[in-house]
C-alpha cells in the first residue's frame, strides 16, 4: 500500500511540478535602475536618519568641464550627513513658559523634539508636544545650495517660490520673470522631520528641530490618514534663490525608487537659471 | 428489500446524480419565491456536505443554500455583500492595514474554505481571499456548511465550508445584460451569454465594476484605529465555461477566467490584483452505480504596483495553485454511497516580503467516505481523510461523522462531529516583513497545524407556510495559527518582531435559530438569529495577547418581511426590508506594544443595525427593475472603527437586468 502511496506521489509530483508557475510575466514590468538625464539628480533620501546635500554650484562646474565622468557620480551619489541623536543636556519635558501654544515651544534649540501624534484617530495635524533632548547641531558640507531628508527640505540660506509650470521646459528663458514673487525662507520646525518610527504604534514620533523650506518641501507630502501613510507630488517646478543672488530651477520627478520605496528622490534642475 | 423498491431508489440516485452534474437552473420561474414556496426547495441538489450530489431534504449535513432568486432580490454584487445581507454571525471588517477581514462565526477567513465549483482560490491578504473576485453574476447558488470539514476538504476547512456554483446554460440561447449605478458613481454592469446544444454547452460572463474613494469623518476621540477614507475599486471579471457531452454518460470541460481589480490608495501607486483561473475537467457516469470524476486546475493569483509616474507595473506577488483531483462514486442497490477520492496540489509563492521570496509545497491527500441509509429514519455518514504537506513533511488524519434522522416526514434532527485543521502557509512559515518600519512581522517554520474539533446537533422543522431550523455547536480550537506577542530578539534592537505562533487552545460555541414563512397572499418573512461565543485565545504561556482581529459579535441578528406578487401576467412586484442587528463587542488590545509587560485594555465596540429596502419590478419575461434605499434609515457611526459598517448615510441604488433572450 505503502508503494502505491509513493508510486502515486510521484506521479503526480511529475506532473504538477512541471506545471506552470509564475505565468504571465509578460505583463509586468521589472524594476528599472535609475540613471539620471542631463540636469537631474538622483538621490535615495529614504533614510529616516540622514541629510544629503546637493551643491548646485559643483554640478554646474562639472558641466562646464565636461567631466562625465565625476559628473554622474556627483548627480547620484551623495554623503549621508547624521541628525545628531546624542543627547548633549537634561531632557525636557515641559515647554518654555509662556509658549505653551506655541511651534515653538524651546526657543529653537537644537535637538530631538518628541511629539505625541492622532496616527490611527484624527490624523498628524492633531498633535502636541512631548519632550525635548538637547543635541549637538546639524553638520553640513563647505558649499551646499539645498539637502534633502525624505519629505523634506532644506536650503542654505536661500528663499523658494513655486511656479505653476510643470516642465522645466515650460519656463521663460531666465529668472527675471520670477525676481518680483514672494520668495520664502526657511523656517523653524520642530515636529515635521521626523527621525524615528521605533515609537509610531503608540502616535510617539520624534522629530529633528531645524528649520526647512515649506514651500520646496511641498514638491511632496505626507498625509495621515489613512494608515499607512500616502504621498502625493506636487509637479510644479520651484525657484530656489541661493544666499549668493543666483536662482536655480528645481521640479521634484519621482519619489519612488525601482521597486517602488518612498523618498528615492528625482530631482530636475537648471542651474544658473 | 422489494424489486420495485430498488429500481424506485436507482431512479432516485439517477435523477440527483443528473441534477447535480447539470446544476439545473431554477431561473426559469420569474417570481422571487422563497425556497419555503417552493415546499422549502427540497428538490434542490446540494453537494458540498458530501462531494455527492444530494437533495438538501436529505443531505445528513446541515446546509444552508442561497439561490440565483435570493441571490437576485439581495441584488449581491460579490459574495461579501451577499452574506453580510443573508447570514447571522458573518461579519466583514478590516484588518489592520484595511484589507477586508471575514468573520465567520469565530472563524476568520483562513479557517473558512471559498470553493468555486469545488475549487480552491488561490492568493490571500490578511488571511482572506479576495471576496472581490467572487463576483455574483452567473451564481447558480452558494452553499454553506458550517463546522470542521477537513475529511472532506482538507486543509482551511476548520471553520465551514462555502462553495459558490455557478450557472450552466439550460436554454439553446440566453443572453442577459444588467447594470446598476449607485452612489459615490458606484456602476456595476455585467452580462452573460449561454448556448446549449445537444453535445455543446457553454457559458461566457462579464461584469465590471467600479466605485470612488470616500472620505468618512469621525468625532473626536475615539478609543482605537478610526479609519477615514473607504477605498472603492475598478473591477473587471470574465469567466468561460465549455462542455462537451458526447453522451449523456460522459462530460468533458474546460474553463477559463480573468480577474483584474484596482484600488487607489495611493494616486501615483495604485495597487493592482489579477487572477488568471483555468481547468479542464471529466465526469464519466460508468454504470448507474458508479461514476468518477477527475480534473485539473489552475488558479494563478498576482498583487502589483502601478508606478504611474514612471508607468512601470511591478510585481510583488504570485501565489500559484495547480490542482488535480480524482474522485469515485459507487451506489450500492440499498443506497449507500461509497465516495473514494485523491488530490494533489503544487502551490508556489512569490512575495518579495518572503525569505528568499519564493517557496513551493507540493500537498497530497486521500479519503473515503461512506453513506450509509441505515432506515428511511436514519443516515449516518463517515469519512475520514489523510493529508500530507511536502513542507515540514507533515500529515493529518482527519475524521468526520454525521448523522440524521427522521422521526416525522417533515423533521430533520441532525448530529456530527468533525474534525478540520489549518496547515501553516508558506507565509506563515517564512514571511519577513518591515511594516512600515512599525513592526517586523516574522515567520516560523516550526509552526504546527491549527486543529479543531466540532461537535453539532441541528432540527430543522417544515409544516404548511412555516419554517423552523435550530442549531448548536462547539469549536474547540487546538494551536490556533496567529501572530502572538511582540518582542525584542536583542536590547538594541530598534523595531519589535511580532512572530507567527501556535496559541493555546481555545473555544468557540454558539447557536442559530431561525423562522420563515411564506404565505399564499404573497407575504413572507424570515427571522434568524446567532450566538456567537468567541473565546479568545492566549499564548502557550498563558498571557492575554492582542487579538490580531476584532472578534466575532456575541448577538447578530438577520430579519426579512417582503411582498412578492405576480399582479398581471405582464408585470410582478417584489418589495422587501431587510435588516441586521449586531451586538457591541470587546476586543483585547495592548496598552503597549513596545512593552507588553502593560498589559491589556479592552476596548468596546459599538451595536449597530442597518437596513435596506428594496423594489423590484418584474414587466413582461425579460426586464426587471429594482430599485433600493439601502442604510434606509442613514446611520452613520460616530466612530469609523475597523468593524463598523461601511456607509455614510443612505444609498439610493437603482439597476436594470433584461433577458435579451426573452425579448422575442
Amino acid at each position: 500500500m505503502k508503494n502505491i502511496f509513493k508510486l502515486f506521489v510521484a506521479a503526480v509530483s511529475v506532473s504538477a511540478l512541471t506545471a506552470c508557475n509564475n505565468l504571465f510575466d509578460d505583463i509586468y514590468d521589472k524594476p528599472q535602475e535609475i540613471v539620471p538625464a542631463k540636469g537631474q539628480v538622483i538621490i535615495d533620501a529614504t533614510s529616516w536618519t540622514d541629510w544629503y546635500y546637493v551643491d548646485l554650484n559643483r554640478l554646474h562646474q562639472l558641466s562646464l568641464e565636461g567631466n562625465e565622468e565625476e559628473l554622474f557620480k556627483a548627480q547620484t551619489e551623495f554623503e549621508a550627513y547624521s541628525i545628531p541623536m546624542e543627547a548633549t543636556g537634561d531632557r525636557v519635558d515641559t515647554p518654555t513658559p509662556g509658549e505653551e501654544n506655541s511651534t515653538i515651544t524651546q526657543g529653537k534649540k537644537p535637538g530631538q523634539y518628541m511629539y505625541w501624534f492622532d496616527v490611527f484617530g484624527a490624523g498628524i495635524k492633531n498633535n502636541t508636544f512631548s519632550h525635548f533632548t538637547p543635541t549637538a547641531e546639524q553638520a553640513a558640507p563647505d558649499d551646499w545650495s539645498f539637502a534633502v531628508h525624505r519629505n523634506n527640505v532644506r536650503t542654505n540660506g536661500g528663499a523658494v517660490f513655486e511656479t505653476t509650470y510643470t516642465s522645466m521646459t515650460q519656463l521663460p528663458e531666465s529668472s527675471e520673470a520670477f525676481k518680483n514673487m514672494k520668495f520664502v525662507e526657511d523656517e523653524w520646525t520642530e515636529n515635521e522631520v521626523w527621525d524615528s518610527q521605533e515609537q509610531m504604534l503608540l502616535g510617539y514620533v520624534p522629530s529633528q528641530g531645524i528649520a526647512i523650506n515649506r514651500v520646496l518641501s511641498s514638491w511632496l507630502s505626507m498625509e495621515i490618514p489613512p494608515m499607512p501613510p500616502t504621498f502625493s507630488l506636487n509637479n510644479h517646478v520651484f525657484i530656489l534663490r541661493l544666499k549668493d543672488g543666483t536662482y536655480a530651477a528645481l521640479q521634484l520627478e519621482n519619489y519612488l525608487a525601482p521597486n517602488g520605496t518612498k523618498c528615492y528622490l528625482t530631482i530636475n534642475y537648471k542651474y544658473p537659471y | 428489500m422489494t424489486l420495485q423498491k430498488r429500481i424506485m431508489q436507482k431512479q432516485i440516485f439517477f435523477s440527483i446524480l443528473i441534477a447535480g452534474v447539470a446544476c439545473l437552473s431554477s431561473s426559469a420561474q420569474d417570481a422571487y419565491t422563497d425556497t419555503i414556496y417552493r415546499k422549502f426547495d427540497l428538490d434542490e441538489v446540494v453537494v458540498t456536505g458530501t462531494r455527492t450530489p444530494k437533495f438538501l431534504k436529505d443531505t445528513p449535513i446541515q446546509t444552508r443554500v442561497i439561490n440565483a432568486k435570493e441571490i437576485a432580490r439581495l441584488d449581491a454584487t460579490n459574495v461579501q455583500d451577499l452574506l453580510q445581507q443573508e447570514l447571522p454571525g458573518v461579519e466583514f471588517t478590516y484588518a489592520m492595514n484595511q484589507q477586508t477581514h471575514l468573520n465567520f462565526s469565530g472563524f476568520g477567513g483562513q479557517g473558512v474554505l471559498f470553493l468555486v465549483d469545488g475549487e480552491r482560490l488561490a492568493g490571500e491578504t490578511m488571511d482572506d481571499v479576495d471576496f472581490t473576485r467572487l463576483s455574483m453574476d452567473n451564481v447558480e447558488r452558494i452553499e454553506i456548511v458550517k463546522g470542521a470539514a477537513s475529511a472532506l476538504y482538507g486543509s482551511n476547512a476548520t471553520g465551514g465550508v462555502i462553495n459558490i456554483i455557478t450557472k450552466k446554460s439550460q436554454k439553446p440561447v440566453t443572453l442577459n445584460v444588467n447594470a446598476r449605478y449607485a452612489k459615490h458613481d458606484e456602476q456595476r454592469y455585467g452580462g452573460t451569454f449561454g448556448l446549449n446544444g445537444k453535445h455543446w454547452n457553454n457559458m461566457f460572463t462579464v461584469n465590471f465594476n467600479r466605485m470612488d474613494n470616500y472620505d468618512v469623518h469621525s468625532a473626536s476621540n475615539p478609543v482605537t484605529r478610526i479609519i477615514s477614507t473607504v477605498y472603492g475599486d475598478k473591477t473587471i471579471n470574465f469567466k468561460d465555461q465549455l462542455v462537451w457531452s458526447p453522451n449523456k454518460n460522459f462530460h468533458l470541460s474546460g474553463r477559463a477566467g480573468y480577474f483584474f481589480r484596482e484600488t487607489v490608495r495611493s494616486a501615483d501607486q495604485p495597487e493592482r490584483y489579477r487572477d488568471f483561473s483555468g481547468g479542464l475537467g471529466m465526469q464519466w457516469n460508468i454504470s448507474e452505480h458508479d461514476d468518477f470524476q477527475a480534473s485539473y486546475a489552475f488558479d494563478q493569483y498576482d498583487k502589483s504596483d502601478y508606478q504611474r509616474i514612471t508607468k512601470l507595473d511591478i510585481r510583488d506577488y504570485s501565489n500559484v495553485q495547480n490542482s488535480l483531483r480524482l474522485l469515485y462514486n459507487h451506489r450500492f442497490d440499498r443506497g449507500d454511497v461509497l465516495t473514494i477520492g485523491s488530490d494533489f496540489m503544487h502551490d508556489y509563492l512569490y512575495n518579495t516580503n518572503l525569505e528568499n521570496e519564493t517557496r513551493n509545497q507540493n500537498s497530497w491527500d486521500l479519503f473515503g467516505q461512506y453513506d450509509w441509509r441505515i432506515s428511511d429514519q436514519w443516515e449516518a455518514v463517515g469519512a475520514v481523510r489523510y493529508d500530507y504537506f511536502s513542507d515540514g513533511k507533515e500529515s493529518h488524519v482527519t475524521p468526520k461523522l454525521n448523522v440524521c434522522y427522521k422521526p416525522i416526514y417533515n423533521l430533520s434532527i441532525r448530529a456530527g462531529y468533525g474534525m478540520g485543521f489549518r496547515a501553516p502557509t508558506l507565509k506563515e512559515k517564512y514571511y519577513n516583513f518591515d511594516m512600515a518600519g512599525i513592526w517586523i512581522v516574522e515567520g516560523n517554520a516550526n509552526l504546527k497545524s491549527e486543529v479543531s474539533h466540532n461537535f453539532n446537533l441541528s432540527a430543522e422543522y417544515t409544516k404548511g407556510h412555516y419554517n423552523l431550523t435550530g442549531s448548536v455547536y462547539y469549536n474547540k480550537v487546538k494551536n490556533k495559527l496567529a501572530t502572538s506577542a511582540p518582542y525584542f530578539k536583542t536590547p538594541i534592537d530598534k523595531l519589535p518582531y511580532l512572530p507567527y505562533a501556535n496559541l493555546d487552545d481555545y473555544s468557540v460555541c454558539g447557536g442559530e435559530i431561525g423562522a420563515q414563512a411564506k404565505w399564499n397572499n404573497g407575504f413572507g418573512a424570515r427571522l434568524t438569529y446567532a450566538y456567537t461565543k468567541e473565546q479568545l485565545a492566549k499564548d502557550k504561556d498563558g498571557h492575554t495577547i492582542n487579538n490580531q482581529y476584532i472578534p466575532a459579535r456575541e448577538h447578530s441578528l438577520n430579519a426579512r418581511v417582503d411582498f412578492d406578487k405576480q399582479l398581471s401576467k405582464k408585470y410582478g412586484l417584489n418589495i422587501a426590508l431587510q435588516g441586521r442587528v449586531l451586538s457591541g463587542v470587546e476586543n483585547v488590545e495592548y496598552k503597549d506594544y513596545y512593552d507588553v509587560s502593560k498589559g491589556t485594555i479592552t476596548v468596546e465596540y459599538p451595536a449597530y443595525t442597518i437596513w435596506k429596502l428594496s423594489v423590484v419590478q418584474r414587466v413582461g419575461n425579460a426586464v426587471k427593475v429594482t430599485a433600493a434605499l439601502d442604510n434606509v434609515f442613514g446611520y452613520k457611526p460616530k466612530y469609523y472603527y475597523l468593524n463598523s459598517p461601511i456607509t455614510d448615510g443612505v444609498n439610493f441604488q437603482i439597476g436594470m437586468s433584461i433577458d435579451i433572450d426573452k425579448l422575442f
